[in-house]
């Protein structure tokens, strides 16, 4: 993925004989992307869930924690408005206070694994040579460990709860997003004008910074969108084995996981988890898409 | 500009090359995948009995049914009619298929005392006697039983029982299998049920000496325990050695065919059984591990039987007539428990107060639904020594909060938790998730209940090896911490010494709760030792009334052993200690 | 090429004793005692320890790590301390089940997800492409217990096409391997499409029009190649793993691989057989990534490696 020979965006659309006014290239990516519905719709999700996240209190209609074994898995009715889990708690509630996990552990597991895990990738792709290979390799035994044994042993190490999960699914996303970055990375050093900034002389640092870094911002969206998605995804996994959040704290993902044995007679409560975890990721990715769609003016070219 | 109007088709690696490398790559895995599958049965001596098929304990790349089967995936099949049995009175046999959620992990009473091979090994191995559904105890491979003095026991065997490898079952077969576990060069995991017993001694032929550290009244109990005193044949071990586990050779109604890893475990009937012959043709234990799956493959008759059935789906087998449900009340009871030297908890009326607050029944009826039963006591009523000591915990939360306030504990700051001398009334919890029926939901929802009379419960959910070591700390760093205990010998003494024995306090044993009472423990040494049965049940009723007194636990359920099987199964009688699942009177009749 | 070849071969050495040294490392950190867990209820000091020293768990880390790669040379992987069978054995029962599920669900994962992507990327916008991500989105986007529950009743029990679980036929393999490839899908025709995307809007594309060329063999003869480089990576990646198991799709279908095996291995702290998984799906993954990353070279001829 690269934006062109040139260095910026706004020379571009001159190059192609097109009438332009000057803009800046913040504008033309907010202009792009407003024009997508799709991204609008990922963006308005977005939104939506860190709305919800930060006016939970105010928001959800029952305590989440409040447990009344008598009303255990009551159909959606006035009180229960999306029904009742396996302890009688509002599952409207608890979706609207699980938010906030899913949140936290997306946003800041596979923020902080973008940085460390790009910023690895980056420098074994543009490295090359030995460095190259101790940091792949080095992100190769991260990879080929089981990685429930590392969840087990950080949250053994360090405790459980939302916070730790964080780290082990941030854990989780650096060596792949280390993997990902450096094949960019590979492609885009042999690009001419990687080579040509190379011949006038350019730094390392200038290099990285001016030349690569922009042009792989993209595809690291797209894939940080995605990895957002499996970081939710994850902490269900973690959580339902006893490696996530604690009770009474809710969780999509253990909502999901702990009301599928009643998949056959109560379906509501491991559903409504679900499509909330469903949209939340389609949400994210969309987003991902359209931030990636309006930085790239060549789209602009239909064929 | 760069001007690309074509890509080289080369490049360093022509088209070709790779895909030669990645078709070799792929082709490399595979080759190892199936070598590893088809080959080396030289290697593993898992070669059966039966000389079947080549599947012994491997699995073929592309599995195909063993050779002498019905086909076991097909569960509608029309049974095996053509069967010639040698008791021409038996109904046709047929094939039984059980679905269970994990797989054994080996034959041999040596190495598993889990239920999953419990359920296989109750089929292929015999003990010397049986204890029956009805909590009595009759003969098995012995006849006859007398104790001749207070550290001996006497067993006679029966005559012209052989093992199926052909071999005879003799006395000298009973103490080589008993020995082997207690080796304490390489101990058997059920050494210390065996640990009472320190020599056997093969008299004769047909005659077993069973001695004692001093008089010990639960011994029928041990030599009922499959997992312990279940009869191996010597020869097969001396050829097997360690890989005996998968090819186990007992005297029982069924033989071993062949185990598919994490798959499923096959076994047939023996027609040399010495006693009644088995009905069955075959059994198939299959691995179901997600329960949503289990209760399907009933349902489809993939499984004709199923193990651990889904709670909330109860109502909808025992409406359908398609289906019957086996319960029973279990020997396991799923318990909270103090540490007691613990500050706040070690004021008894707090214990007492936490049992007065939690409404069991309900924990019963919607979590469970019915999957367990309110408890009566700390031991199960299947249990020899049980008495009932429920009234020490009845439902009542004025009574709760009445013993609170009396220990001094108020709430007043309001804040809806308790306090005294400036403590909040914080207790730290420790529990499993998955590893008992419904664990982590209900400790979820004590921690609820406990708001309601101003206690603050921190849970902490941990996974099971981590909280199994926490539990085997001296001293363990919390207040509460959440197990279930199951009598595996029916017998009192298996339960209430070793839980709440002062001699036993970790890392010497189960008592967690650092629980001391030299009368509780002068008690249950007498009860140990005495062979009187009606001596022993008063010791054990002083025992748990001390208990009660006490109140060292939250008992919350006691467990319900539950089968559901398709209404063409025949002939099952479920026992109320989960590790015995018997088939030898079980027929399948789908006509 | 060939030194190249060669040398990440021999690095495979490194990786495999780090990966040893880090699992052994890790499980001696953790709380939990295997034989403890291996006896139980019945567990006693005394039998503890003998069977300890049986095991030769008393031994101090560093002593049981060198051990263990000299039986690894002589291909010993030890026995499992659940079963006290050769974990070789257990792994061999299980990994081929684990291989095959692999590969059929990748197969399909790539077929479908590139077929998908492209058809986005040759119209963006438009409404197949719009349904197209959507759908390549939901897939991704459910818990895969969730989708494989679902399967199961609609399939397996509603309309009885296919079995409930286990293994033994060829129906035996559709349901997991579609549910294990529903988020590759995803994934894959996302990445296609957008890789496809950049690729078409580069100057070389342009030109090859201008000479006059179809779309269709852009497509094929110029674009996708090229486009190939990032999907590969994530082929690798997914593959790679599905290599270790997938352990929520082997236990919704009962499914006997490598994924339940490690589970197990892990909570009951047998960190033999865990070990011997672990070098297993190590050796795949990493060989699997060299393979990948020599298709780099093929596809994009401006990448070398010496």
């Amino acid at each position: 993925m690269h934006i062109s020979t040139r260095e910026s965006i706004t020379t571009e659309p001159r190059a192609l004989g097109l009438a332009t006014k000057p803009r800046s290239p913040a504008g033309d990516v907010a202009r792009r992307f407003v024009r997508n519905r799709l991204a609008l719709a990922g963006l308005f999700i977005v939104v939506l869930l860190a709305i919800m996240a930060i006016a939970a209190p105010v928001i959800a209609p029952k305590d989440p924690a409040a447990s009344t074994l008598a009303d255990a898995r009551a159909r959606p009715s006035r009180e229960y408005l999306l029904g009742a889990d396996e302890l009688g708690r509002d599952i409207l509630s608890r979706i609207i206070y699980g938010s906030r996990v899913a949140l936290l552990v997306a946003v800041l597991a596979v923020g902080a694994a973008t940085l460390v895990g790009g910023g690895i990738g980056l420098i074994a792709g543009f490295a090359g040579g030995w460095i190259d290979e101790v940091l792949m390799r080095l992100m190769d035994i991260l990879l080929a460990f089981p990685y429930l044994l590392l969840a087990i042993a950080i949250v053994s190490a360090l405790g459980s709860g939302v916070e730790k999960t964080t780290i082990a699914v941030a854990i989780w996303a650096v060596p792949n997003f280390a993997r990902v970055v450096r094949g960019q990375v590979l492609t885009l050093k042999e690009r001419d004008y990687v080579l040509a900034a190379r011949a006038l002389g350019a730094r390392t640092p200038r290099l990285l910074l001016v030349h690569i870094t922009p042009n792989i911002i993209a595809p690291i969206i797209v894939f940080a969108s995605l990895y957002m998605a499996n970081a939710i995804l994850l902490e269900a996994a973690l959580s339902f084995l006893g490696l996530g959040v604690q009770p009474p704290q809710a969780s999509w993902g253990l909502m999901v996981a702990s009301g599928r044995d009643f998949l056959r007679v109560d379906p509501h409560v491991t559903t409504f988890p679900g499509i909330a975890i469903m949209i939340t990721v389609l949400g994210f990715n969309l987003l991902g898409d359209g931030l990636r769609d309006a930085m790239d003016p060549r789209l602009r070219n239909r064929f | 500009m760069e001007d690309r109007t074509t890509i080289p088709a080369g490049g360093e690696l022509s088209r070709r090359r790779l895909l030669q490398m990645l078709g070799g790559g792929v082709l490399a895995l595979s080759a190892l995948g199936l070598l590893a599958a088809c080959g080396d049965d030289d290697d593993d001596d898992d070669a059966d009995d039966t000389g079947g098929d080549a599947g012994g304990g491997t699995q073929d790349a592309t599995p195909t049914p063993a050779a002498d089967d019905d086909d076991d995936d097909d569960a509608t099949d029309e049974p095996d009619d053509a069967d010639d049995d040698a008791d021409d009175d038996a109904q046709p046999g047929g094939t039984l298929v059980i679905g269970r959620p994990s797989d054994a992990v080996a034959l041999d009473p040596h190495d598993e005392t889990t239920s999953p091979g419990n359920w296989v090994m109750s089929n292929i191995y015999e003990t010397l006697v049986v204890l029956t559904q009805d909590s009595e105890f009759v003969p098995g491979l012995a006849e006859s039983w007398e104790q001749i003095d207070d550290s001996t026991w006497e067993f006679k065997l029966r005559e012209g029982v052989t093992f199926h490898d052909g071999t005879p079952l003799t006395a000298e077969a009973v103490k080589f299998s008993i020995d082997r576990i207690k080796d304490p060069d390489n101990p058997g995991r059920s050494a210390s049920n065996l640990a009472p017993i320190t020599e056997v001694v093969a008299v004769d032929d047909l005659t077993v000496h069973v001695i004692t550290d001093g008089p010990y009244g639960p011994l029928l109990n041990i030599m009922s325990l499959i997992y312990a005193t279940g009869i191996v044949s010597p020869a097969a071990v001396e050829e097997f050695g360690a890989d005996f586990g998968r090819n186990p050779v007992g005297t029982g109604p069924f033989r071993f065919v062949e185990w598919r890893s994490n798959d499923v475990i096959t076994i047939e009937r023996n027609d040399d059984y010495w006693g009644e012959k088995a009905l069955l043709d075959q059994a198939h234990y299959r691995v179901i591990p997600e329960e949503s799956a289990r209760m399907l493959a009933l349902e489809t008759g993939e499984i004709d039987m199923v193990m651990f059935p889904a709670p909330s789906q109860l109502e909808i087998f025992r409406q359908n007539d398609d289906f019957e449900i086996a319960e029973v009340e279990g020997v396991r009871v799923f318990f909270f428990g103090f540490n007691v030297e613990r500050p706040i908890v070690s004021d008894v009326r707090v214990r007492r107060a936490i049992n007065h607050a939690v409404n069991r029944q309900e924990i019963v009826d919607s979590l469970l639904e019915g999957a367990g039963t309110v408890p009566t006591s700390y031991i199960s009523p299947a249990v020899f020594g049980f008495k009932d000591i429920s009234d020490s915990w009845a439902y009542d939360l004025d009574l709760a909060n009445s013993l609170l306030e009396e220990a001094g504990w108020v709430d007043e700051d309001g804040d809806g938790i308790r306090e005294k001398d400036g403590q909040r009334l914080e207790l730290r919890h420790l529990a499993p998730r998955g590893r008992y029926l419904k664990d982590a939901e209900i400790a979820e929802a004590f921690q609820a209940a406990m708001l309601e009379i101003g206690i603050q419960i921190n849970l902490e959910i941990l996974e099971w090896a981590t909280l199994f070591e926490q539990v085997r700390q001296p001293n363990i760093d919390a207040d509460l911490f959440t197990l279930g205990w199951s009598t595996a010998t029916g017998d009192a003494d298996y339960s209430l010494w070793p839980l709440f024995g002062t001699d036993f306090v970790p890392p010497n044993g189960w008592n967690s709760h650092q629980y001391s009472n030299p009368e509780f423990d002068d008690l249950a040494a007498r009860a140990q030792a005495s062979t009187d049965p009606d001596e022993r049940l008063e010791l054990y009723g002083q025992m748990q009334d001390i208990l009660a007194e006490d109140a060292v636990w939250v008992p919350i359920y006691n467990s319900k052993e539950i089968i559901i099987h398709a209404d063409y199964v025949d002939g099952f009688r479920i026992h109320p200690i989960d590790y015995y699942l018997w088939l030898h009177t079980v027929s399948v009749d789908k006509d | 090429m060939r030194r190249y070849v060669i040398r990440r071969l021999i690095g495979i050495i490194p990786v495999m004793l780090g990966v040893i040294f880090v699992t052994m490392l890790t499980i001696e950190l953790i709380p939990g005692d295997p034989v403890a867990m291996m006896l139980g209820e019945n567990a006693r000091p005394e039998q503890e320890a003998a069977l300890r020293e049986h095991l030769g768990l008393d031994q101090p880390l560093p002593v049981r790590y060198v051990k263990y790669v000299a039986d690894v040379a002589t291909g010993d992987l030890g026995r499992s301390i659940q079963t006290n069978r050769p974990v070789l054995d257990e792994i061999r029962d299980v990994w081929p089940n684990t291989l095959v599920l692999a590969v059929a669900a990748m197969a399909l994962a790539i077929v479908a997800g590139v077929v998908v992507g492209v058809i986005s990327a040759v119209r963006p916008y438009g409404v197949i492409d719009s349904i197209a991500r959507v759908l390549a989105l939901i897939g991704l986007s459910m818990p895969i217990f969730w989708l494989g529950l679902v399967m199961l009743y609609v399939f397996a029990y509603y309309f009885r096409l296919f079995p409930v679980g286990g293994t033994g036929s060829w129906k035996h393999y559709v349901l997991p391997a579609v549910a294990l490839a529903t988020p590759s899908i995803g994934i894959l025709s996302r990445m296609t499409r957008s890789s496809l995307l950049d690729v078409m809007g580069e100057d070389f594309i342009r030109t090859a029009r201008a000479k006059g060329l179809r779309g269709a063999s852009i497509i094929t003869r110029h674009a996708l190649r090229n486009a190939m480089i990032p999907v590969m990576s994530v082929v690798g990646l997914q593959f790679g793993q599905l290599l270790g198991g997938a352990v929520l799709t082997e236990t919704i279908f009962s499914w006997p691989g490598l994924g339940r095996l490690t589970v197990r291995g892990v909570f009951a702290r047998d960190f033999v057989l865990v070990q011997g998984a672990v070098l297993t799906f190590a050796m795949a993954f990493v060989l699997i990534n060299l393979l990948i990353d020599l298709s780099y070279a093929y596809i994009d001829p401006r990448i070398h490696y010496d």
